[in-house]
Order: structure tokens, then C-alpha cells, then sequence
């Protein structure tokens, strides 16, 4: 059974947090609402509870509209982000209250409890309080009260972002196995786009309460639908060049001084390209820096070097412009050298000035 | 399909259920003897045939304006009030300093220092009564062994010595307030604000002007209103001391209410007294909420 | 000398000198109750005589006389017996009066604003931002203003001097600021608790019993400690409410020992303790929720 996210907009006040969104996913994916605080995702998936009331719109299961149902009678689980485990009840009775207010047999509840339990390492804690336990063992405990109940959809709202890095990372896997143990629906929101990439099926990229790409991290890295995207993902987040145009099969970048941008073979795309401005955008990995001339490459000034461990981040100004590259750590650069900057054709992105749409074909239609 | 109703519709419901029996007791309990007494400030009532009432215009109010006892109970009462609010204010911001102080045990001491609040009026009343008694007192006796006074001092028959020992009654019971709310905030002040003090070489005495005063001001200056409200208002505190007097010296405009309605059978005299107790309420606290404001954005 | 010990001289002289000040502070608070006891357990004979802290001959006569209400000690002394003085075998009457009445009225505000605090921290609806600040504008109106036009309506009912028209005067001081505290309790408890336990399929009615009222518990305490403490000390309601004098809580019946012509202290004091007792004891007991409460900054005094 699909789920569908029918045009659903909400307003608090004067302010539109959610602008007609719509969305539609199957039984057994794990999706991520990704963005930037303040762009409706928190406030979708508490749509998708029943917490929150959309101001118009539908929510369906199947063919069954939801909208109407209160968050209990959806028969849906939550993990909140501060965890919200009731806090004068031990971690057997936390899990078991969902089971409890649904009449399940005592014999039942125990077992479901201690399958749970077992599956989330957390058997040796079932008697203590809530505020006996660390922070990675609250967050299974809120895992273990979604699960308990096998609901059909699991909402998890930036269930990972009070734990220390170190956790976060085994949670991430810790959580990617669960959901491939029970296969439920998921729907996970997160501001971290690494969680995103990680972790989903498909990923939702929000802002301004608009979804702006809703695909496979695969897509959403490797073609980004528009400027917001590209921007939001990858990190050191993508180098963009304004004002670029085609010219004689060649991209060049206008301004004081124009320059062409060191892409070969760029003419393979001119025929899907528009004749107005577009930015072009290329990840700082994306681009090969050499410290001796090469040909057709652009002339650049190493401004600031920084080691991030296996790679260096370099800062350069080339044609009076801020890039980032990526390098590996071995390359000896050093600040105020000269290099030379070439960059991957293919994974070179343009987008139109105006509309902010990438003005490329999908990958997998060119080459 | 029929379209179902949508849950938060019966949700709304309980929501207004649950505020029901307030907005009910509120009317009752609260809006409508204020109400009541508005009105009844316009008539003449008697309590003991509270049936037979008439229409007296404006005549309580001259009555209560013009009566020398009025305003001489407002000047006790603003002599009161003011003394005692600043005496508990003084009071109760150093002992909660006192109690701020990291000491092994402190937390005994913030225990019993919070006590006289506790105890009823009356029961102070009566202590006190029986400690200031003139012959056979305890604070009389100590003063006479110590030397001190030779003759017997006559503190609740005496005008001023009257005045001094209702104020003290207050005091010694509402000092307790100032502290504990005092020591609530002072407990929120971030201690790295003193560390970064005293690495910028700040002694106690600058740490207490540039750090703690002016963490506590927003909590003083609410204890300061909500202290003057309440200390005005208060009845019990000298009716059973004192009954007002000697005399009529230790009135204050609660009593002079009082007396007026249950003495004087001028049930509407005393209502007129309590609307304008509220007038200058409301108009002390508009004039002090102006003049915060204004401090706050000099 | 050296620098470092110096320092810690000085130190030690500070502590000293702040638990001196402490020590100091404590006994004037809290000689008025210990003189009060002490006076309580000294024989007639005792009171006149030089005072002293400890009573030579301990006795538990004024105790005995309150209880058990042997009225000798009007009888006896300056002359005869006052036919208008409170004979002390009321006095067990008046104490289950004030707990009655106390209770009665801490139960009725603790519902009402428990029940409204809810409803305006998690419901949405035009007004109900207006119910908190009606509550703290309700602080301020001094009681004087309330009790007459109370006891015309009590009059009405028929209700004066029972024992309700107490329990229902009290409400109107007591549930402003059990309203005002709750309110701000309520606030602070985090709402994703509620939202956790309605995915979980509980009822809104199953949520209020089971998960938000164990989580209101201290801040319910704190303002019921503080509406008994209103409705225990007040003296001004019951003495308009009230005629008969087996009705009169204990504050206006202790306050009848005055009106003899010869004042017994001793009984006088042995009344004024046990009239603070059963709030010492819920101030011992319940003495952290009173702090919370006071955070709250929510106390009518």
C-alpha cells in the first residue's frame, strides 16, 4: 500500500509552513525529511502523527483518507527527539503503554517487551527509570516503544541529534538494521544531511515549505534539482559560478574580466542548455588541482589550506573568485602557491539564473 | 465513505470542559464580589436587614472623603506599607545572600528561615501579645535586666510604640517571601559570570553592584509590587495586634473598611472604601510600571 | 605567616562570622514559637515570676485543660466565671473545623485550577491567555473587598455560619494562586510526554490521569500547601462568616481567650502551638515542594 501526502499546506498564523506539499511513498521505505530548521519538515511528519492539523490537504493509507484520525488511532509509532519516555514510569512500563492501552493480554505484553528489549540490548534495564539511563539507552528505549506496538509507520523526529558524535554514528547503524529487520514504513526527519544520505531510500530536501527534491540519495547528490539542493548537500557544500554562459561550446563566466571555465568536452550538453545566464555549480571534489601549468586549466592562488585527515581542504581565488577543493592529503600545497584548477565534465552542474533549476539532463540520459 | 468527524473537534471539547468550572468560580467567587461591591459603594446598606437598601448616589464616597479618620488611616497605612516593604526588601535580599553563600549545612538553615511564613497570624498575634506584655512580657523584662529602660515601655498602648510593633510583626513574616524569592534567582546567576569577575579583578563589593543588583533587579522589582499590594491590604496583621488602636492609631484603610461595615452598620461606607482601596491600587501600579519601563530603557 | 595560610585565616573568619550572622537570624526567628512553648508547659505560678526559657515544673495542664475542657481556670483566678468567655472544650471543635474547612477549600481550588491549567497550557482557543492574568489580577484585590459582598450571597444561601460558606469564602483567595502556580507549572512540563502517550493510543482523559497529573504532582503539592496555609490563617472571612461559636474555625475561637477579663496566658500559648503544629508538620514534610512553589512565583502573603 502507497502512502500519499496529498497537497497538504499549513498555516500557523500569518505563516506558511507547509505550501502544498505532496508526496507519495511505498510500504517498506525508509524516508528522510531533510533541511534547514524552519522549513516545514518537523511540521509535516507531525501531520503525518495527527498531532498537528494540516490546514487543508488529505492524508492517505492506501485508500483510506487518515487525516481525520487522532494520533492514537492511526496506529502509528513516534520517536520524539527528546525521547519523551514517561518519567515516573520504569523502562518495562514505558514500552508496554501503548500495548497496555490497547488491552493487550499481560502474557503478551511481556513477550513483545522482551523481544524488544532483546532486539535493542536493553533486557538488563527494564526496571530502571528513565532518568537512570544514559542517552543512547533513552534513545533505545524510545525505539523499543515505537517498535513494541508494530505499527505500520514509524515518524522519527531528529531522533539521533542529543546524543554525542560518537553514539550518533553506532545509533545510525543501530537504527538502519532495525528498519531492515522489521521492514516498517519510516519516515525520519533530520537537519543532518550525512543522517540523510546514510541511512534512506529516498530523501525529501525541504525549504520555504516547499519540497524541493524528493529521490534517491543518489540522485539528490550526483543532480541536484535546483540551486537550494546543491547548496544543502554535500559537504564542503558545492562551488558555484554566476553569470556563466555558452559561448563558441565553451562555458565562460562573465564579469570584469571573463574567463572560461576549465571543462572540456562541454559541447556534448549544448543543445539542452538555454541561452540566458546560469550559475554553474562543482563540488570541491569534483575539481583536480595541479601545482604545475596544464592546458586549458584556470590560474589559480592557494589562499588557505586546512587538513581535515585523509584530505586537505584548499581555498583558492581564481578569476576573483572564492573555490573550495578537495585534495588528498599528500599533496604538498601549500598557502600562497599558484595552481592549476581543472574540473570533472561530468559532474559539472548549471543551473538557470532564474528559475534555479538545473538545466541538465539526468545523468543517466547523457554520455 | 462518510466523512468522519475530525478528532480534535470532540478534543476541543474536553478543552473547554476542563476550563468550565473556573471560568464558573471565577464569576462567582471573584468577578462578582467585586462587582457587588462596586455597587454596593453606591448605596445604603445596613447588615443587619441587608434587604432594605437605597440608592445613595455618591454619598458614601463624600462620607468616606471627608472623614478625618479616612485619611488619617491612609497615612498609617502608607507609613505601613512603606517602612515595612523596605525593611522586608533589605532583610530578605541579605539573608538570601547569606543563604547563597556555599556553607556546609546552608540547607538547614534555608529550611528554617522560611518558617514564619508558615505560621498563622493569629499565632504571631498572640506571641507577640504575650512577649511585649508590659508587666510580666519577656522584651520589657530583658530591657529592664539589661538596663536599658527603667520604666515600663507600653508597646501595643502606646501610639508609636503600636505603629513599631505591627510593622515588626509584618517584618519578622514576610521577610521570609523577599528571601526565598531572592535566593531563587540568585541560584539561576551563571557562576561563570563571578569567575569572569574576579579574572577581571573585581573585589565582593563590585562583584555585588555589577553582577548580583543587577541580576536581581526584574525579581526585586516584582517582589517590591507584589509586597506593597499585599502589605497595604492587610488586615490581620494589625486588627489582631492591635484592633487599630490605641485609639485609632495604628488604622489602616482594611480596617477602617471594616469597622465602618461591622461597627458602624455602614455597609455601603465601607464598600466605597474598598473601591477606592482598588483605585489607588490600580493607579500605583500603572505609575510603577511606568516608571520601571522607563528605567528599564535608560 | 605565610600568604596562603593568611588566606585561609581569612576565610575561616568569614565562614565563622556567616554562621554566627546565621545562627543569630534563626533564633529571632524562632524565638516567638520557643517562648510560646516554653510559656505553655509553665504553671500558672511561673508566669509572673521572673521569666525564665526553661520551665522549672514542666507541666502539661494548659495542654490538658485545652483538650479536655475542664473550665476551672475561668472559675478560678481574678474572681468569678465569665458566662461571654469561650469555655476552652470548644477547642477541639474549632481544630476540626479549620481542617475541615481548609481541606474543603484546598480540595475545590486544587480541582478547578488543575482542570484549567490543563486546558489553557494545551487546548487552543480564543481568551484563554486572559484566565492567568484575571488569576493575578485576583491577587491583588484585598480580601476586605471580597468578604461583605460574599456573605450577602451566603446570606441568600442561607449558608452563613455552616462550615461551607467558609469552604467556598476560601476558594475565592485561594484559587488565584493556586491557579497562577499551576498555570506556570503546567508550562514547564515538556507536551511531547502527552503527544508520546496519544500515539500510543491513549484518550485524552487517560492522558490527563496517567501521564500529565503524575508529572503536575509537585507543582499540585506546592499550591495545595500554600492554599492550606491561606486557609488555615485566615481570621477576617470567619469572623464575618461565623456566629456560633462551636462553628468558628480555630483562628476566631483562640482569639476569644482575649475577652475574659483575666487572660491566661499559659492556655493562650498552649492554643498557639498546637494551632501551628499541623502546618509544621506539612511544612516538614512537604518543605522542598514549598521551594518549588515559591519558583513558580506563585504566593499569596
Amino acid at each position: 500500500m502507497t502512502i500519499r501526502v496529498d497537497n497538504i499546506s499549513k498555516r500557523f498564523g500569518k505563516t506558511e509552513v507547509l505550501r502544498a506539499v505532496s508526496l507519495e511513498f511505498t510500504e517498506r521505505e525508509f524516508i528522510t525529511l531533510v533541511g534547514p530548521s524552519g522549513c516545514g519538515k518537523t511540521t509535516l511528519l507531525r501531520i503525518l502523527s495527527g498531532l498537528e492539523t494540516p490546514s487543508s490537504g488529505e492524508i492517505w493509507h492506501g485508500d483510506k483518507p487518515i487525516g481525520h484520525l487522532a494520533p492514537g488511532a492511526r496506529d502509528i509509532a513516534m520517536v520524539f527527539q527528546s525521547y519523551a519516555l514517561y518519567p515516573h514510569m520504569d523502562v518495562f512500563h514505558n514500552i508496554a503503554y501503548g500495548l497496555r492501552v490497547r488491552h493487550t493480554p499481560a502474557d503478551e505484553i511481556r513477550r513483545r517487551v522482551g523481544e524488544a528489549a532483546k532486539v535493542l540490548e536493553i533486557s538488563h534495564l527494564l526496571e530502571r527509570k528513565p532518568r537512570e539511563l544514559s542517552g543512547g539507552q533513552r534513545q533505545r528505549v524510545a525505539l523499543g516503544r515505537a517498535m513494541v506496538r508494530r505499527p505500520w509507520l514509524f515518524l522519527l523526529d531528529e531522533p539521533l541529534s542529543n546524543l554525542d558524535a560518537k553514539l550518533r554514528v553506532t545509533m545510525r547503524s543501530e537504527l538502519k538494521r532495525v528498519h531492515r529487520a522489521l521492514e516498517t514504513t519510516t519516515v525520519y526527519v533530520t537537519h543532518d544531511q550525512l543522517e540523510a544520505m546514510t541511512m534512506s531510500d529516498r530523501i525529501a530536501v525541504m525549504d520555504g515549505g516547499f519540497v524541493q527534491q524528493f529521490a534517491t540519495p543518489e540522485q539528490i547528490y550526483g543532480h541536484p534539482a535546483n540551486l537550494f539542493v546543491a547548496g544543502f548537500i554535500g559537504s564542503p557544500p558545492m562551488n558555484f559560478i554566476t553569470d556563466v554562459a555558452l559561448s563558441d561550446g565553451r562555458l565562460v563566466a562573465g564579469g570584469a574580466q571573463p574567463v572560461t571555465l576549465p571543462v572540456l568536452r562541454i559541447d556534448r550538453f549544448a543543445a539542452a542548455l538555454p541561452r540566458r545566464a546560469m550559475t554553474a555549480g562543482i563540488r570541491p571534489q569534483d575539481i583536480a588541482l595541479s601545482l604545475s601549468p596544464v592546458a586549458d586549466a584556470m590560474a589559480a592562488e592557494v589562499q588557505m589550506v586546512q587538513l581535515l585527515g585523509p584530505e586537505k581542504l584548499v581555498e583558492v581565488t581564481a578569476a576573483g573568485r572564492m573555490l573550495s577543493v578537495i585534495v588528498d592529503a599528500v599533496v604538498p600545497v601549500k598557502a600562497g602557491e599558484r595552481a592549476w584548477l581543472l574540473f570533472d565534465p561530468l559532474r559539472v552542474h548549471l543551473f538557470d539564473a532564474d528559475t534555479q533549476r538545473n538545466v541538465l539532463p539526468a545523468p543517466g540520459l547523457v554520455s | 465513505m462518510q466523512k468522519n468527524e475530525h478528532w480534535r473537534a470532540a478534543d476541543n471539547r474536553i478543552g473547554l470542559l476542563f476550563i468550565a468550572p473556573f471560568v464558573v468560580a471565577a464569576l462567582v467567587f471573584m468577578v462578582y464580589p467585586v462587582l457587588e461591591s462596586i455597587r454596593m459603594a453606591f448605596y445604603y446598606i445596613d447588615p443587619l436587614n441587608p434587604d432594605a437598601q437605597r440608592f445613595a448616589g455618591l454619598d458614601n464616597f463624600g462620607t468616606v472623603l471627608r472623614d478625618p479618620l479616612f485619611w488619617s488611616s491612609f497615612r498609617n497605612a502608607a507609613y505601613w506599607t512603606f517602612v515595612s516593604t523596605i525593611l522586608q526588601t533589605v532583610a530578605g535580599v541579605g539573608i538570601a545572600l547569606l543563604l547563597h553563600l556555599p556553607l556546609r549545612g546552608i540547607s538547614v538553615f534555608r529550611g528554617l528561615l522560611l518558617f514564619p511564613y508558615i505560621v498563622p497570624t493569629v499565632v504571631i498575634a498572640l506571641c507577640w501579645q504575650w512577649m511585649l506584655n508590659p508587666e510580666i512580657g519577656i522584651v520589657n523584662h530583658t530591657l529592664r535586666g539589661a538596663g536599658i529602660i527603667d520604666e515600663n515601655i507600653y508597646w501595643l498602648s502606646s501610639p508609636d510604640m503600636a505603629m513599631l510593633s505591627t510593622i515588626m510583626l509584618n517584618v519578622w513574616k514576610y521577610t521570609p517571601f523577599v528571601t526565598i524569592c531572592v535566593l531563587a534567582r540568585l541560584q539561576t546567576v551563571p557562576t561563570e559570570l563571578y569567575d569572569a569577575a574576579k579574572v577581571d579583578g573585581a573585589g565582593v563589593l563590585r562583584r555585588f553592584t555589577d553582577i548580583t543588583l543587577p541580576q536581581l533587579a526584574e525579581v526585586l522589582a516584582v517582589v517590591v509590587v507584589f509586597r506593597t499590594i499585599w502589605t497595604f491590604n492587610k488586615f490581620e496583621e494589625i486588627y489582631l495586634l492591635t484592633r487599630g488602636g490605641p485609639g485609632t492609631s495604628t488604622y489602616n484603610l482594611a480596617i477602617y473598611s471594616f469597622e465602618q461595615s461591622i461597627a458602624n452598620l455602614r455597609m455601603g461606607v465601607g464598600a466605597a472604601t474598598g473601591v477606592i482601596m482598588m483605585l489607588m491600587l490600580f493607579l500605583g501600579s500603572i505609575l510603577y510600571m511606568r516608571l520601571f519601563r522607563f528605567q528599564d530603557e535608560t | 605567616m605565610t600568604p596562603m595560610s593568611r588566606v585561609r585565616a581569612r576565610r575561616w573568619l568569614g565562614q565563622a562570622c556567616a554562621y554566627a550572622t546565621l545562627v543569630a537570624i534563626t533564633l529571632a526567628i524562632c524565638f516567638p514559637l520557643m517562648w510560646a512553648l516554653s510559656t505553655s508547659l509553665k504553671p500558672k505560678s511561673e508566669l509572673s515570676t521572673p521569666p525564665t526559657l526553661v520551665p522549672h515544673a514542666p507541666t502539661l495542664e494548659n495542654y490538658r485543660h485545652l483538650l479536655t475542657g475542664k473550665s476551672q481556670y475561668f472559675a478560678g483566678g481574678s474572681g468569678e466565671y465569665q458566662p461571654t468567655t469561650a469555655p476552652p472544650q470548644y477547642f477541639l471543635s474549632w481544630f476540626g473545623n479549620s481542617i475541615i474547612v481548609s481541606l474543603g477549600s484546598t480540595v475545590i481550588s486544587i480541582v478547578i485550577s488543575t482542570l484549567a491549567a490543563y486546558s489553557i497550557t494545551r487546548f487552543r482557543y480564543k481568551g484563554r491567555m486572559a484566565v492567568p492574568y484575571f488569576s493575578l489580577l485576583g491577587y491583588m484585590v484585598p480580601s476586605i473587598i471580597l468578604v461583605f459582598p460574599l456573605f450577602m450571597v451566603m446570606t441568600r444561601l442561607e449558608l452563613t455560619d455552616s462550615l461551607w460558606s467558609l469552604t467556598l469564602g476560601y476558594v475565592s483567595t485561594t484559587l488565584p494562586f493556586c491557579m497562577w502556580l499551576l498555570w506556570a507549572f503546567f508550562r514547564g512540563i515538556p507536551v511531547e510526554l502527552e503527544e508520546a502517550a496519544m500515539i500510543d493510543g491513549a484518550s485524552r482523559l487517560r492522558v490527563f490521569g496517567e501521564i500529565v497529573l503524575p508529572s503536575a504532582l509537585p507543582g499540585i503539592i506546592a499550591a495545595a500547601i500554600f492554599s492550606m496555609i491561606v486557609s488555615w490563617n485566615d481570621y477576617l472571612f470567619a469572623r464575618v462568616f461565623m456566629n456560633s461559636v462551636d462553628h468558628y474555625p480555630l483562628t476566631v475561637g483562640v482569639m476569644l481567650f482575649f475577652e475574659g477579663v483575666h487572660v491566661d496566658w499559659g492556655l493562650m500559648m498552649a492554643s498557639a502551638v498546637l494551632m501551628t503544629v499541623p502546618m509544621a508538620v506539612l511544612f516538614m514534610a512537604l518543605q522542598r515542594h514549598l521551594v518549588a512553589g515559591f519558583g513558580a512565583g506563585a504566593v499569596k502573603g
